[in-house]
């Protein structure tokens, strides 16, 4: 019943103060990295290949960027095939 | 009368966008450090766009302006208006014929260093945008006030007026939120006061609501604050006591807690619980 309450009376995932939420997270953190999402794209798939022409890649590489506060991160995750 | 505060502070109001609320908050939390016997000058750098004079009804009383201050035409005593409701309020007006680029950064750190002699407070009003007017207003200040209202396009402005005064070295920044309508959050249709502070990641010194009172009081050129009765002046009033040291609480304007809401749905349910 509480559970029920609360999804009632808090932000509904198609609210447009959500959507505004979810666009501002994207935009600033490339304005503030001064890069575009096409650039983002591009880098991630740069980076997998460099790291394709010197080990083997298993299973997904993931290339995320993270932010924290005002500042952001690459997150980049490549699992490497062992002997 | 005398100053109060043995360091002035020098404040720029800036926003990136334009018509978020900078004139306005400039104008009203000026008088009320002014009501409240601080000596108050404001700076109008909004120079070929001046509205400051307007919004405070002194638009009569102007003779010189900043830029003939610079360029040695009169004193800069000789510029300042002195508002007749607030002894402790003066402006220094902008130049309508002129541009943004007659003066320079340095300029304007000069005659700051003049007006600290006699003032507690010096407030910048900035000019939209990123530019060389941006530029001259941020060049003197200690503290920056960021306004944004609740909408995306001026948060991502404010959001790299915020970078850019990071990379100025500003190091006190904060965040007024301007034309805030509470019901409108609570149907989840605007960006509540918590959602931009994460975004924007600084201190929060303000939240106004929308007030159509704002408009009347601009249209009479009298402040907001001096109208008791209106929300607006309330939201005001408070910026210009946490400004001078005081500590006053945020009124919660918007979203009742999970709790209170509980609490008002089972009393239309159980009325006589
Ligand atoms: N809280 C408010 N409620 C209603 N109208 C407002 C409010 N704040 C500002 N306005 C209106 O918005 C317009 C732009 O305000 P202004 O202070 O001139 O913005 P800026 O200096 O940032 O360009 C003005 O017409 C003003 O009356
Ligand atoms: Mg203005």
């Amino acid at each position: 019943m509480l559970d029920f309450l609360k999804k009632v009376f808090s932000q509904s995932e198609t609210s447009s103060r959500h959507k505004a939420n979810e666009r501002l997270r994207v935009v600033l953190t490339h304005d503030r990295m001064n890069v575009s999402a096409q650039v983002m794209n591009d880098l991630k798939t740069e980076i997998i290949e460099v790291i394709a022409r010197h080990f083997d890649i298993e299973g997904v590489p993931e290339v995320n960027l993270i932010t924290e506060g005002r500042n952001s991160a690459l997150d980049i995750n490549i699992p490497i095939k062992g002997r | 009368m005398d100053k109060k505060l043995p360091e002035s502070k020098v404040i720029v109001v800036t926003s990136g966008k334009g018509g978020v609320g900078k004139t306005t908050t400039v104008a009203n939390v000026s008088s009320a450090l002014a009501r409240m016997g601080y000596k108050v000058v404001v700076m109008d750098l909004d120079i070929g766009l001046k509205k400051l004079d307007l919004l405070l009804g002194l638009e009569n009383r102007v003779v010189y302006d900043i830029v003939q201050v610079i360029e040695g035409e009169c004193t800069l005593k000789q510029a300042l208006v002195k508002d007749k409701r607030f002894p402790c309020l003066h402006m220094l007006p902008a130049a309508q014929t002129r541009n943004k680029e007659d003066i320079t950064p340095d300029q304007v750190k000069e005659v700051c260093e003049q007006l600290k002699a006699d003032y507690d407070f010096i407030f910048i009003d900035c000019p939209a945008g990123i530019e060389q007017g941006f530029k001259n207003a941020i060049a003197a200040a200690n503290k920056a006030i960021v306004i944004t209202n609740p909408e995306v396009s001026a948060v991502r402005d404010a959001d790299r007026i915020i970078g850019m005064l990071e990379s100025a070295q500003f190091d006190d920044i904060e965040l007024v939120v301007n034309r805030l309508r509470p019901e409108m959050v609570h149907a989840g249709n605007m960006l509540s006061i918590e959602d931009l502070v994460e975004h924007l990641c600084i201190d929060l010194l303000g939240v106004v609501p929308e007030d159509k009172s704002v408009i009347i009081s601009t249209n009479k050129g009298e402040p907001i604050i001096l109208n008791e009765k209106a929300a607006a002046a309330t939201a005001f009033n408070n910026i210009a006591l946490r400004l001078s040291g005081q500590e006053v609480d945020f009124p919660n304007f918007e979203e009742e807690s999970v709790w209170h809401k509980l609490k008002m749905f089972s009393r239309n349910f159980f009325p006589n619980l």
